[in-house]
């Protein structure tokens, strides 16, 4: 079986899981989900996936930074691509940023960060571009 | 004990009030003496003067002595000058240093006319009327009793040099006129009854001049004492001043505090104020500011009313005041007074419609204070301090509203387009046939849906944008705005749009556009509506262009036009009113939120900026904006 790269989705709402879900694996990627902060750790736990999509908000309204500053400060965990899916923009913007550009990088917010409904066309070519590049 | 030191304070007060007086005469006696220093220049050259005419008509008299006499005056007056030079320059010189200036005045000057009289025939000589004015200048200058003192001594004085030449102890230095001496010493009873006659004129002199002294003294302390409550009024009058321009410019609680509190501890004496705040439910009294108290006297101090019978009473409407605290008292105040040397207190209810909103105080270290004058000053203070506080907390209390709307709006935001969002991918799954083939029919059905899922989308995101930037508690960013950044930004993000739909979309901007100050992402928000607007209302075939331009008078000209379906005349008015959409924009696209250009006006006008629209329906439209370019001190 061929893979074009295996990617961890971490959301809270089963909708937008199991259709990205469907979307990527037609695609041809291999699509883990997790439906929590803590959930997604045990997952990574077993293994390091090529990407992680991961929403902001789920039980608390940070629990998605939580994760991210919490794999960003374990050295194993340094090189895994993260794509943050948001609905709630403003949000981000009025209170993140500073936060953000830490654990994102430079590049933050304008290659890493979709807005949700996310738009599948891109979002792929964003994962092919990273996977690519990596 | 407390008597032994309540009369200590009483003598320390009434001193601190004489020597307060003390200064006030002297202030006045300084003035004088100096004018003296003026006038008794003349008298040197007098004494010449009538030397020189005695002379020529042919009278007889001792002329060496008299002239140095004249000599001995010039020599005191002239340090007397040099000394009053030095009092001129230093204002508030001791009272004690220009009494004693006036005293040894007075003294040289008796000495000097005694010296006078001596030689110009002792007790005949007509000099010795000459010693009225002196005593009416003592009388004038110095107190009365030192004005009688002198007199004596002018009397015993002159009695002396009488006896003396009487008795031939000294010399007896006569006048002749026409060889004859005019002489009493050879008449001792006319000699007694002048000398007698003498010295009542001497008293009643005295009496006279103190009189009329002591009457003058008394108006200058009351009129001093009358500017210095003129200036405490004035000092009143501003402090209210302050506090009713505190309630007109709607400041915050602490803000407040800090002005009234302050602007009151500028009155004489006042060493402290503080504002103490009563609980919603009236049972604690907090301490909200202490101007000129030592913080750990305040900071944090909550005094239960119950247990205080004396806050209770000022709490039910009483104004209490003291002019000594005792132990008493201050265990009630539950404050450490003594340890800050605090002896009057005033404590005012804040009253506002008949509630009590706190309690005023104010803080001397003199004991007794506080008079009615000021009870009712403190009266009418505390009124406006209440008005003050009440008008602070309302506005808070709105700002705080807008705050809980604000984060209200933001969250229900979220609620709503989490499911949308949800519903549109979930869509997608369909529509591009993830899960099974659909047939077109099917496939259109399900679009329709979507288009209308996303334009509830929008719909929320132009509200929120809307809101956020209404919101006043949202601080406005002011960074500088690189205009030809946002120009390149705009042609990427429409390039692909205008080429769908066949809109030929030129951007046109000259390079190094002046900087304007603001949020950039507002102002590319606003470009994009009126993009966006005109590419959606042009129809294929058409042009779209927006061009930027370093316009006169110090703005930046941004032109957006388009030949498309233009605006009618009747729609014009409302275009940049919320919801508002043109009834030829309806027919062109069904479904629009009306919020696109209300964004763009708020934006404009957040700027500082303006904005015109030129259209004609059928023909196309013009949209130009003007944002003023940043300052200097705005350019990082």
């Amino acid at each position: 079986m061929t893979t074009k790269g295996e990617i961890l989705l971490v959301d809270d709402d089963p909708d937008i899981r199991d259709s990205i879900k469907i979307i990527l694996e037609s695609k041809g990627f291999t699509v883990r989900t997790a439906a929590n902060g803590r959930q997604a750790l045990t997952s990574l736990d077993q293994k390091i996936p090529d990407l992680m999509i991961l929403d902001i908000m789920m039980s608390t309204d940070t629990e998605g930074f939580d994760l991210a500053y919490e794999l960003k400060s374990k050295p194993k965990f340094e090189n895994l691509p993260i794509i943050i899916l948001t609905s709630f923009l403003e949000k981000v913007r009025d209170e993140g940023p500073d936060k953000f550009q830490h654990i994102m990088g430079e590049e933050w917010p304008a290659k890493w960060l979709f807005e949700k409904p996310v738009d599948s066309n891109k979002l792929v070519a964003k994962i092919e571009g990273i996977l690519a590049g990596k | 004990m407390t008597d032994a030191v309540d009369n200590e304070e009483n003598e320390r007060d009434l001193s601190a009030e004489v020597e307060r007086r003390r200064r006030i005469i002297a202030g006045e006696l300084k003035e004088r003496t100096l004018w003296f220093v003026m006038l008794r220049w003349w008298v040197p050259p007098s004494i010449l003067a009538g030397v020189a005419v005695a002379w020529f008509i042919g009278v007889k008299f001792a002329v060496i002595p008299l002239i140095a006499s004249a000599g001995f005056i010039l020599a005191y007056n002239i340090v007397f000058f040099l000394l009053s030079r030095r009092l001129r320059k230093e204002p508030s010189q001791e009272p004690e240093y220009i009494e004693q200036f006036t005293y040894w005045q007075v003294a040289l000057d008796y000495g000097a006319m005694f010296l006078l009289i001596h030689y110009t025939g002792g007790a005949a000589s007509p000099f010795i009327f000459f010693f009225i004015f002196h005593i009416i200048f003592a009388s004038i200058l110095l107190p009365s009793r030192s004005a009688y003192a002198f007199s004596a001594f002018v009397v015993v004085g002159a009695g002396i040099i009488a006896a003396a030449e009487y008795m031939q102890w000294i010399p007896h230095h006569a006048l002749y006129f026409q060889n004859k001496a005019i002489d009493l010493a050879e008449k001792p009873f006319h000699m007694m009854a002048e000398m007698a006659f003498f010295a009542a004129s001497v008293f009643i002199t005295t009496f006279c001049t103190t009189a009329i002294m002591n009457m003058l003294r008394r108006r200058i302390v009351k009129l001093a004492d009358l500017s210095e409550a003129v200036t405490l009024l004035n000092n009143k009058l501003q402090a209210l001043y302050v506090m009713i321009q505190a309630i007109g410019s709607a400041q915050h609680l602490d803000q407040v505090l800090k002005v009234v509190t302050s602007e009151l501890s500028r009155l004489p004496d006042i060493k402290a104020i503080s504002v103490k705040l009563l609980s919603d439910d009236h049972k604690y009294l907090y301490y909200a500011a202490g101007h000129g108290l030592p913080e750990e006297f305040y900071k944090n101090k909550v005094i239960e009313v119950e247990k205080s019978a004396l806050h209770r009473d000022i709490i039910e409407g009483k104004l209490y005041v003291t002019g000594r605290i005792t132990q008493r008292e201050m265990a009630q105040f539950g404050e450490d007074l003594a340890q800050e040397g605090l002896q009057s207190v005033l404590f005012a209810p804040l009253i506002v419609e008949n509630r009590i909103t706190g309690i005023l105080g104010a803080y001397c270290d003199r004991p007794d204070r506080f008079d009615q004058d000021d009870v009712d000053f403190f009266r009418l203070a505390a009124g406006l301090v209440a008005i003050a506080l009440e008008n602070a907390r309302a506005y808070e209390s709105i700002e705080n509203l807008i705050v809980e709307r604000s984060k209200f709006m933001m969250r229900m935001a979220h609620n709503m387009r989490a499911p949308l969002a949800a519903m549109v991918t979930v869509i997608e799954v369909l529509r591009d046939g993830y899960r099974g083939d659909l047939t077109d029919e099917q496939r259109k059905y399900i679009r329709r849906v979507e288009m209308r899922a996303r334009s509830m989308i929008s719909l929320i995101n132009e509200l929120m944008i809307i809101s956020r930037n209404r919101s006043e508690a949202r601080e406005q960013v002011k960074k500088p705005v690189d205009l030809n950044s946002i120009s390149g930004r705009i042609q990427q993000t429409f390039r692909e749009e205008a080429a769908e739909k066949q809109v030929a979309f030129q951007v046109t901007a000259p390079p190094g556009l002046p900087k304007i100050t603001g949020d950039p992402d507002m102002i590319e928000q606003m470009l994009e509506n009126i993009v966006s607007n005109a590419i959606k209302y042009t129809r294929p075939g058409g042009r779209v262009g927006a061009t930027f331009s370093a316009g006169t008078n110090g703005h930046v000209r941004i032109e957006v036009s388009d030949d498309g379906i233009g605006i009618p005349r009747a729609d014009k008015p409302k275009l940049f009113s919320e919801f508002f959409r043109a009834q030829n924009a309806r027919a062109v696209q069904e479904f629009g939120t009306g919020l696109g250009l209300a964004i763009v006006k708020d934006i404009v006008d957040k700027h500082g900026g303006r904005i015109f629209v030129e259209s004609e329906e059928g023909l196309g439209t013009i949209f130009v904006v003007h944002l003023p370019i940043a300052g200097e001190e705005n350019i990082k």
